[in-house]
């Protein structure tokens, strides 16, 4: 069964996310080692809508256990189609002083799930991020 | 929640959890902070890329005046976000023992 909650496109949202994550890792006994994976991601995926999304629609998230580990799904709607599987990779061995802050939190995200996936019904302007986690 | 404050001998602890909600806090206080710092990052839980964002952001203004920040206690989580972003080779860290 998949534990789904809305959060409003804020900044100050993201404490009852993680409250929220935390809850359902508890409730669907994921293992606790996966959570700051889990955080991470959905944190980045949120706050791109937050930043980018320019909508007043609550974003819907989603998480179930799966064997090994979790699935998360994020789903925004009012949106623009970005593809944020496809989101430029930056260059994380530049020296200090060509490094800008901003743009690290999709790549990162890349690297520490397993699978990424995104969808975009055009109708609704609707975004679907969603993620898997296991233990290796 | 997070708690970024002067320590003992001068040491910048924080402690929680560093994320986009919590950035702009972190980056009023070490915008205050001048030469070599030390960042005890024993009590820092959870780090995001805003996290990096300040902390990539200071790094590149203490640097220019010849200071420079340095990472202590620095937990698993945040050491694997370290590593993935290259940051690794842009900041003295020192893990948790």
């Amino acid at each position: 069964m998949t534990l789904t909650r809305a959060f409003p496109p804020r900044f100050d949202a993201l404490a009852d996310l993680v409250a929220f994550t935390a809850a359902a890792f508890e409730q669907k006994g994921i293992d606790r080692s996966l959570l700051t994976v889990a955080d991470f991601a959905l944190e980045e995926l949120f706050t791109n809508v937050v930043k980018y999304g320019h909508t007043d629609a609550a974003v819907h998230v989603e998480l179930r256990a799966i064997p090994g580990g979790f699935e998360a799904c994020l789903t925004a709607d009012g949106v623009a189609d970005f593809d944020v599987t496809r989101a430029p990779a930056l260059d994380t061995h530049l020296p200090l002083e060509q490094r800008q802050p901003g743009g690290l939190g999709l790549q990162l995200t890349r690297q520490m799930v397993d699978s990424i996936e995104y969808d975009y019904q055009d109708t609704q302007r609707r975004s679907r991020v969603t993620f898997r986690k296991t233990l290796v | 929640m997070l708690k970024i404050e002067f320590g003992s001998q001068g040491i910048v602890v924080v402690e929680g959890r560093l994320d986009a909600a919590q950035a702009a806090t972190a980056q009023a206080f070490l915008d205050g902070v001048s030469g070599s710092v030390v960042l005890d990052c024993s009590a820092l839980e959870y780090l995001s890329s805003a996290g990096l964002g300040v902390l990539l952001k200071t790094q590149k203004r203490l640097k220019v005046a010849s200071g420079g920040l340095r990472l202590t206690g620095v937990n698993r989580h945040v050491h694997d976000i370290f590593r993935y972003a290259g940051f690794d080779q842009i900041f003295d860290i020192a893990p948790a023992p």
